[in-house]
């Protein structure tokens, strides 16, 4: 999951970005001003954007109706430090998902952030299950068949990502902007890697079975049917 | 407990029913003197009149002297009237019934005979004969005997008095006045109330601006005064000075609020770096040089804060000095302040590569009324605005010079960077509270942007003026002016 923090108070940017990447393990980019954010958010491929309302250039209503005018649906957190309910009204009345009130609490970030995501992806619990597999987004781990299956942080990343929508053909070039962030050197077989040892470590878990990802060729990787399908 | 309170319809009303009152006292004044003329005038003409009837009674007494007599036989006179008649020798010739007092030789007047013939005609008298009271009119007339006959034709003088009771005249005199003083006091118990309601419906349009003036409150500043009001003479002024009061209280109020809600915004981002820095750190086990690195930052984070708040208090310490209108009677030597903090300083300019300098020849020793506190505090902030704004390699220019004014000395203090400038649009807001040129560079060298209000509120407690001009791309120059102070007393006067 990547996620766009667009903050002009760069410490506090800089603490959300490493409490996001510590914590769930997404990828995080930074903005420090309204036009960059809107810029940034215009590439589509974050999973959640967390917004400053106070912002230089323009602000966070300005860049959230931005947004919402050219259909982006991606999940907006709004970080605020004013008060007042006509404000709240008015931001989530604009397209916004959620807000959090500064000073907020950095554990309940993560977990609005990681509801924000997951709902933006029609799920509901933050256990996901398909095909014999379960995957717990809380504690990241993952069974096939009651069995625990170890996977490495990036490995974990690209699962999740496929078990949201199980049937979607998710290209390498779209798994690699979700996966990472603009610190990383984009290269698809970096993507090819991580998913051969993926399906090693599924494989592993249950031996014999079905193999859980496919490979559409030139297309990019998804889910196997379900069997009865 | 309610203190009585003084009603202003209350007093106009007792106003206009007192000058009600003292003018139907002078109209029954008036009347009485007015119907008391116009009755005795009529009462005199009666009396002549009556008079004249008891002169025609008076007869040729045929007689050897040729004398006259009363003849009361044709007489019809009121029962209550009383006459005497004299002759020209004073002999009484005859008198009323009513008038029995002959016996004691009393006479109508205390005139003897001899004096009332010679007693202007037509003359009035009052008397109080018989118990009541009388006026008497006393005539002289005349009565030709023996006209026929030759030889004859003597003319008798004869003089009559007259009197009539006058307790019916005075009777009607009083009915008439007592007309006119119970028509007024009518009058005063109608106009009374009709008062009373005119002024509660002319009064209207001040309850109407009460009213909607009382409605005004902290939450809601709407204040539209009644047409009524505003189109009233007497209460236009009021109206206007409503508004225009309500108008400034509210920007006043507005801009309190703005100030606090800014505070409050930057204060709750200070916090929130703070916590989320604490948080990030028990976020999951680190080992001891994260720990380490984290609680820097933490620090860094909490000093952040302190100067913030700092910032804030200093600039309310400043403000209520200002506004409680207590100016410290201290001075201090602003070159002396300069050079000071351009030390203090230095060591921030070298890290950024900047050059500060002071300029030109400055005065060894300039006095300022400012305390030494505010007077540091000014040209510090104004010196690290400059250098938060410079770029590498850039300078700083400070210079300081005594220069003349309309009235008299004045310091002016300028300040001169060569750092990006400040585009006019904003120009007009650099000494707002909490104002950034730009607001992710500010954040980035850690201004909060109260620095240049500060200095605004400590120039313009100082009776002096501050000034910023500047040039996209060129730089920015902060122009202070601040009235010389007089050396104190134990000091000798140079110069």
């Amino acid at each position: 999951m990547r996620v766009l923090i667009v903050e002009d108070e760069l410490r506090l940017a800089d603490n959300l970005a490493a409490a996001l990447r510590d914590g769930p393990g997404f990828a995080v980019d930074c903005a420090a001003d309204g036009l960059a954010g809107d810029e940034m958010a215009g590439y589509r491929c974050y999973d959640l954007i967390v917004l400053d309302l106070m912002l230089p250039k323009l602000n966070g209503l300005g860049l959230l109706r931005r947004l919402r005018a050219r259909r982006d649906p991606t999940p907006v957190l709004i970080l605020t430090a004013k008060e007042g309910k006509a404000a709240i009204i008015e931001l989530l009345n604009a397209g916004a998902d959620d807000y959090l009130a500064k000073p907020f609490d950095l554990g309940e970030l993560m977990a609005r952030a990681k509801a924000l995501i997951r709902r933006g992806k029609g799920a509901a619990h933050p256990t996901l299950t398909a095909l014999g597999l379960e995957v717990n987004t809380l504690e990241q781990t993952v069974q096939r068949s009651g069995v625990a299956v170890d996977l490495s942080p990036t490995e974990y990343r690209i699962l999740e990502y496929l078990i949201h929508h199980p049937r979607r053909i998710f290209s390498k070039r779209e798994l690699l902007e979700h996966l990472y962030d603009y610190n990383w050197e984009h290269h698809s077989n970096v993507i090819e890697a991580h998913v051969s040892n993926l399906r090693r470590k599924l494989e592993a878990a249950q031996p014999g079975a079905e193999p859980v990802i496919e490979t559409m060729r030139g297309r990019g990787y998804r889910l196997a049917p379900e069997p009865h399908e | 407990m309610t203190r009585m309170r003084k009603s202003i319809a209350f007093r106009l009303i007792a106003a206009v029913l007192a000058v009600e009152l003292t003018s139907s006292l002078l109209v029954a004044v008036l009347s009485l003197a007015y119907e008391r003329h116009i009755h005795f005038r009529a009462f005199d003409t009666m009396l002549r009149g009556r008079t004249d009837s008891v002169l025609g009674a008076v007869q040729d007494a045929e007689d050897a002297e040729d004398n006259v007599m009363l003849d009361q036989a044709d007489l019809h006179l009121p029962s209550e009237d009383i006459y005497e008649v004299y002759d020209e020798r004073g002999r009484l010739l005859g008198r009323s019934p009513q008038w029995p007092a002959a016996a004691d030789g009393q006479s109508m007047t205390a005139l003897t005979p001899a004096q009332l013939t010679s007693t202007p005609n037509d003359s009035i008298s009052h008397a109080k004969l018989l118990g009541r009271h009388y006026r008497l009119l006393l005539r002289h007339g005349s009565r030709i005997v023996d006209p026929d006959e030759p030889g004859g034709h003597k003319l008798r003088k004869v003089t009559v008095l007259y009197g009539a009771p006058t307790e019916r005249v005075w009777s009607d005199i009083r009915s008439a006045v007592a007309f006119y003083a119970a028509g007024s006091i009518l009058l005063l118990a109608i106009t009374g109330p009709l008062i009373a309601w005119l002024l509660h419906r002319g009064l209207e349009p001040l309850r109407q601006l009460a009213a909607l003036a009382a409605r005004v409150s902290v939450n809601n500043w709407q204040f539209s005064p009644p047409e009524s009001a505003r189109t009233t003479a007497e209460l236009a002024p009021l109206t206007e000075a409503l508004e225009s009061v309500l108008n400034r209280l509210e920007e006043a109020f507005v801009q309190q609020r703005t100030f606090v809600s800014d505070a409050a915004h930057e204060l709750k981002t200070a916090v929130a770096v703070t916590k989320s820095s604490l948080q990030l750190l028990t976020l999951r086990k680190r080992t001891a040089p994260e720990y380490q690195a984290g609680l820097e930052r933490c620090v860094t984070d909490v000093e952040r804060l302190e100067e913030l708040v700092g910032k804030m208090l200093a600039l309310a310490r400043v403000e209520s000095g200002h506004r409680n209108g207590v100016s410290a009677p201290s001075i201090c030597d602003i070159a002396a302040c300069l050079r000071s903090a351009e030390a203090e300083l230095g060591t921030i300019a070298a890290l950024r590569h900047v050059d500060v300098h002071i300029a030109g020849q400055s005065p060894s020793s300039l006095l300022v009324p400012l305390s030494a506190e505010d007077c540091s505090l000014l040209v510090s902030n104004l010196l690290l605005n400059a250098l938060q704004h410079s770029p590498p390699e850039s300078a700083v220019q400070l210079r300081l010079s005594l220069v003349l004014v309309s009235d008299g000395l004045s310091v002016l203090l300028t300040v001169e960077d060569q750092g990006e400038g400040i585009e006019a649009a904003a120009l007009p807001h650099v000494f707002d509270r909490f104002y950034r040129g730009d607001a992710s560079r500010a954040r980035s060298t850690g201004g909060a942007g109260l620095g240049l209000a500060i200095a605004k509120a400590i120039v313009e407690r100082a009776g002096g003026s501050i000034e910023l001009a500047s040039v996209v791309g060129k730089g920015t120059k902060v122009t202070v002016l601040l009235p010389q102070a007089q050396a104190a007393r134990s000091q000798t006067p140079s110069a």
